[in-house]
């Protein structure tokens, strides 16, 4: 607690700052620096209690044994609310000083800003060590990600350290998903299921059906029997609809020759409504779909084929086909001979995207217009892409690695 | 998820910014000394020694040199040891300073738990949860519940103390609220669990006998009305009690502890207490306390039930003694008027008192639906009541007025199972009126059809609507008739004539009687010159219906205007040319039927004041044998003399039985074409559900007896409207 109209001075590692109690303030109590000023620890009626030696000017001045260039830095996102870290200042460095004075939260605020699809810049691309192919990476609530890589799942924190793997025995990983920061599910292959999703319960299937197993006790709390003529037990895709209350569950292309998507009610225990292409596909170079995902208005299905042409599918209608959009301007990109993978979907904030080979594409509007694309030069075909935590990383097939994308924060003006 | 320590491959980088720590096995010690003894000295109040700063660096070293569990193992056990010291320094202290105490030192822990907290802040981070152990904070509170609160010395005092303060307080006594509050607060802190274990359990347990052998007090001494009034002064007490001092979640839960025991358990007993219980209320309309039983009694399962049954009971009764003593019977306009007045109490009490409760006002409305239905006169009843208003009963009323009386006669009216019953009276009722010309207000008389029409429907009042059509006619047939003919007819006697419409009124076929020769001949005059206007038209006089004004001169010269019916009329013109004529020769030359003629003569010559005929012998009841005079010394102050003919105003017992066959035979077609309709829909249905469809679509004009509606059904099929299917007798099919 500064004298001299709220001022307060600091001597951290022998370079003095002055500031005010408005700016500390903003780091909270709890924080070292709110505790530092809090009341309880100013009571000694000289200056000097503060555990440096008294000021000039008498103004109270502590003393804090830290680097000082680190200081000035969170000291600037006190007072501004935004992060300018010096070229020659390690990121590492400030956040491990960031830790010591309990900013780290300030910092990774401030560090990108809030997800734009059309905004995205290139922020780190990472090297994995695992052999062999990445099957899945996942976004974190809070920035960080994970890669399922064989029989282990790498976790990455949103300072990009990775931590100890985590696996289930080693068997082989086909999915994994984040139901909170803290909590990481994984589906491997000599369990029942082939894969989940975060929901309130986390439904997964066998050849059977699908089960539903709820979020905090973990045990299994509904089951949902494959009717005929749905299959639901190989299913490449499930996604809660929250509006809706249904399921959706795409079984697709390669893994079955018939492409099924349907919606499930779990009260009912029925389909409510489906799509299947049995019987229309002739020939491989057909157009199959290879991925689906349901659309954030939950009144449509995005759909992607092989040659990367988008394509869509009413809820409202049962009867309606796919409505392909031609995208041939796109498909000159493919080199042909090289070796690809299956095209994937997902919707952020009223966006779509879709990877293909090298890049991801992002569509916006109600018309899905291509507005950008996500490119690196080098590391292949992008297998798997995950957005959350304001973040898109994007894995690469080959390599072994991922991209991180981030926005920017705002401009200055 | 930020754990573990800063990434190690980095070292070089990092090594600058370090603090130069010489891997010395004693730095631990050393370092954790100085901390161990930072706590001591906030413990003692005695801080202001302190660095934070060097503090803070110390304990993040320990943190980052991996010395995460020694810090915390330590600050677990020094804690400990310095609550094992206050718990004894609280239960050292005495009586009274026992809670003040207790509160101080957990002031104290609280101020020292953040103080620790702000300096174990970095492990608070970073080693706390990688190692899945409590935070400071929440450790320092598991730690004053377990050394503190469950401490066998402190945990039965404590809970003692608070529970005496409590129930010193329900005595009267004043206590210390402020350190009540931060004492519950205190226990609501350490988690919801001990406040509820540790207090809340026991304080409703206490509570619960306490209430309980208070209510048998109450019970015992008190009326209904004290001893709802002091339920009610508990129940705020208590929440009361609950906003100042205890947790907000409790007060659900110590109110209905309450409830329970001052209200339920004496539910019964309360409302059917002697003197003073619901029905004694409800006599003496005692709102209040009406309002408070309503108000406590809604806090419980069932309250509301049991007061609204006995309510329910008490109506049926009270009204079916209303509606049933035949004293009462006597006066008709008498008996609606007690109805109503019972309604307007009984609607005050529901409004004032329960709040306009919905469900009461439904009990209410199905107790008067209950009794007003025992007794089959009410329709007549209900129609001679807004009979006698709408004659003069009205007068001087505003517009508003009438409104507000004819609305409650049309809720009474919506009680009534025969509607059509009403309907019968109230056309026979409004005939009278207007061929009388008796009726005060048009508007009011309109207004009460507009109403009827709402309720019923259209065709429930097109008839009485007619009605007033053929008054309007009448009016203007006899100004054009008397504007064409006037030079024909001289000075003869002037003839008003209402044509009504068959059908549209409640006459009966009747036999015309000898009207005198002078009216005779401008009858004549109107039937053609009404016959050669309408063509098509059949005329026939209702001499049973009409008045006439006739002037006479008695002995002294005495001019009088006599008011009189047709049939007195005809009667009178006799003794124009003789002075006396026998009970024989009247009947012989009018021709008016035996019993009107017996009326009329009796109010010629038997009323007194009125008795412009003279009977001999004299006596009050007319025989065939009597004979007349005309009574030459009759006198009367007034010019315009009215004879009213003596009627029953109530209908006779047999005129009741013909309107109630009467009834019952307009009710056969009603029943009939519901039948058929209902039958042209479904094809084919069985016996029960016809009874209950032809129920439900003519219960807004009346109940139908389910035998004369089989009676009906067996025409039908009589009839070949319907046949019985041949295999199961029990239903119908139609036949188109």
């Amino acid at each position: 607690m500064g004298l001299g109209g709220g001022r307060v001075r600091f001597n951290v590692g022998g370079q003095v700052f002055e500031t005010t109690t408005t700016t500390l303030a903003n780091a909270g109590r709890d924080s070292m620096l709110g505790a530092l000023l809090d009341s309880s620890w100013n009571l000694a009626p000289t200056i000097s209690g503060g555990g440096g030696g008294g000021g000039g000017g008498g103004v109270a001045e502590y003393f804090i044994d830290r680097n000082p260039a680190c200081f000035a830095v969170l000291l600037d996102l006190l007072r501004t609310g935004s992060l300018h870290v010096p070229p020659q200042l390690p990121e590492k460095l400030l956040y491990r000083e960031a830790l010591y004075y309990g900013l780290l939260d300030h910092v990774r605020a401030a560090r990108w800003g809030a997800f734009d699809g059309d905004r995205l810049l290139l922020a780190a691309s990472v090297p994995g060590r695992a052999p062999g192919d990445g099957t899945a990476i996942r976004a974190a609530p809070d920035g960080g990600c994970c890669v399922a890589h064989g029989g282990a799942v790498h976790v990455y924190n949103w300072m990009l350290d990775e931590r100890r793997p985590v696996s289930l025995d080693h068997s082989q990983v086909n999915d994994v998903a984040y139901l909170d920061e803290g909590t990481l599910l994984i589906a491997a292959r000599e369990r029942l299921g082939s894969m989940m999703e975060a929901w309130p319960c986390s439904p997964r299937f066998n050849e059977y059906g699908i089960g539903v197993w709820d979020r905090a006790s973990g045990e299994q709390a509904d089951f949902f029997y494959e009717p005929p003529g749905c299959a639901l037990g190989d299913a490449d895709k499930l996604q809660w609809l929250d509006a809706t209350n249904a399921l959706m569950v795409a079984t697709l292309f390669p893994k079955t020759d018939n492409c099924f998507i349907g919606l499930l009610d779990f009260r009912q225990k029925n389909v409510v409504w489906s799509w299947s292409d049995a019987g229309t596909a002739a020939s491989l170079d057909d157009k199959r779909v290879l991925h689906a995902i349901a659309m954030e208005d939950e009144r449509s299905v995005c759909v992607i084929n092989q040659y990367d042409d988008l394509g869509f599918l009413d809820f409202r209608s049962n009867a309606g086909g796919v409505r392909w959009s031609s995208r041939s301007k796109l498909m000159n990109r493919k080199v042909p001979g090289e070796e690809s993978c299956y095209p994937k979907l997902s919707t952020h904030g009223g966006q779509l995207f879709s990877s293909m080979n090298d890049s991801i594409s992002v569509f916006s509007g109600p018309e899905c217009v291509l507005t950008s694309t996500l490119r690196r030069s080098n590391g292949g075909a992008i297998c798997d892409f995950s957005i959350g935590g304001d973040r898109l990383f994007a894995l690469h097939n080959e390599e072994n690695v991922f991209d991180v994308w981030e926005t920017p924060p705002p401009p200055i003006i | 998820m930020s754990g573990g320590g800063p990434p190690r491959k980095r070292n070089f980088k990092i090594e600058e910014f370090k603090n130069r720590v010489e891997l010395n096995p004693k730095y631990a010690e050393r370092t954790w000394k100085v901390l161990e003894h930072a706590i001591h000295e906030i413990y003692n109040h005695n801080a202001s020694g302190l660095s934070f700063e060097e503090l803070y660096r110390s304990a993040y070293n320990m943190v980052l040199h991996k010395y995460g569990e020694k810090l915390y193992g330590g600050l677990e056990s020094t804690m400990t040891r310095r609550l094992k010291e206050i718990s004894r320094s609280i239960e050292v202290a005495q009586g009274g300073l026992f809670l003040e105490e207790l509160n101080t030192k957990w002031m104290d822990h609280n101020k020292a738990l953040q103080m620790i907290r702000d300096i174990l802040m970095y492990m608070d981070r970073t080693y706390v949860p990688s190692s899945s152990r409590t935070p400071v904070h929440e450790l320092g509170l598991n730690l004053w519940r377990d050394h503190i609160i469950h401490s066998p010395m402190i945990h039965s005092r404590l809970l003692d103390t608070l529970l005496d303060l409590i129930h010193k307080e329900r005595m009267g006594e004043v206590i210390n609220r402020g350190l009540m509050r931060s004492i519950t607060k205190m226990l609501m802190d350490l988690g919801p669990a001990v406040y509820q274990d540790d207090f809340e359990k026991p304080f409703l347990e206490v509570s619960a006998s306490f209430y309980s052998g208070e209510s048998q007090e109450f019970i015992q001494c008190c009326d209904c009305g004290n001893y709802l009034k002091k339920s009610e002064r508990r129940l705020n007490e208590e929440m009361d009690r609950v906003s100042h001092y205890l947790d907000a979640g409790s007060e659900a839960k110590i109110t209905s502890v309450v409830e329970k025991e001052m209200i339920a358990n004496h539910m019964h007993r309360l409302v059917h207490m002697e003197n003073s219980g619901l029905v004694n209320m409800l006599i003496d309309d005692k709102y209040d306390d009406l309002a408070r039983m309503y108000n406590l009694f809604r806090r419980v399962t069932d309250g509301l039930l049991t007061i609204r049954n006995l309510m329910t009971s008490y109506l049926r009764e009270t009204g079916k003694q209303l509606v049933t003593d035949p004293e009462k019977l006597k006066d008709p306009v008498e008996f609606v008027q007690r109805l109503l007045n019972e309604k307007d109490k009984h609607d005050k009490i529901i409004n004032v008192a329960f709040g306009n409760d919905k469900t009461f006002q439904n009990a209410l409305n199905s107790s008067f639906e209950y009794f007003i239905n025992l007794n089959n006169r009410s329709p007549e009843f209900i129609s001679l009541y807004v009979d006698d208003k709408l004659r003069k009963g009205l007068k001087g009323a505003t517009e508003e007025d009438v409104e507000v009386i004819l609305d409650k006669v049309m809720m009474l009216f919506r009680y009534l199972q025969e509607k059509d019953v009403f309907e019968k009276y109230y056309k026979q009722h409004l005939a009278k009126r207007l061929l009388s010309g008796k009726t005060v207000s048009d508007d009011a008389e309109r207004s009460m059809i507009v109403k009827l029409k709402t309720e019923c429907g259209y065709q429930f009042t097109s008839k009485l609507e007619g009605m007033f059509t053929d008054m309007k006619t009448s009016q203007d047939t006899m100004q054009d008739f008397y504007a064409k003919k006037s030079e024909e007819l001289g000075d003869g006697p002037t003839l008003d004539v209402h044509i009504l419409t068959t059908g549209s009124w409640p006459t009966q076929p009747c036999p015309p009687c000898n009207l005198p020769p002078e009216i005779l001949t401008i009858c004549d005059k109107f039937r053609s010159y009404y016959l050669g206007t309408h063509s098509g038209r059949r005329l026939t006089w209702q001499t049973n219906m009409g008045t006439a004004d006739i002037k006479a001169t008695f002995g002294k010269g005495q001019k009088h205007e006599l008011n009189v019916s047709t049939y007195q009329m005809c009667v009178l013109m006799l003794f124009n040319s003789t002075d006396g004529l026998t009970y024989k020769d009247i009947e012989q030359y009018t021709k008016i039927p035996a019993s009107d003629l017996k009326r009329c003569l009796q109010s010629l010559a038997c009323v007194k004041g009125k008795n412009v005929l003279r009977k001999e012998p004299m006596s009050k009841d007319i025989s065939e044998d009597d004979t007349f005079y005309f009574n030459d010394k009759f006198t009367s102050k007034l010019v315009k003399v009215k004879i009213g003919t003596v009627v029953a105003q109530k209908e006779s017992e047999p005129e009741k039985q013909e309107t109630r066959q009467r009834v019952e035979e307009d009710r056969k077609p009603q029943i009939e074409a519901a039948i058929v309709r209902i039958m042209k829909s479904r094809r084919v249905l069985d016996h029960n559900s016809i009874v209950a469809e032809v129920t439900k679509q003519l219960q807004a004009r009346f109940l139908p007896n389910p035998v004369v509606i089989k009676k009906r059904i067996e025409s039908l099929i009589e009839r070949e409207f319907l046949e019985r299917d041949k295999t199961d007798r029990k239903l119908y099919t139609y036949l188109a």
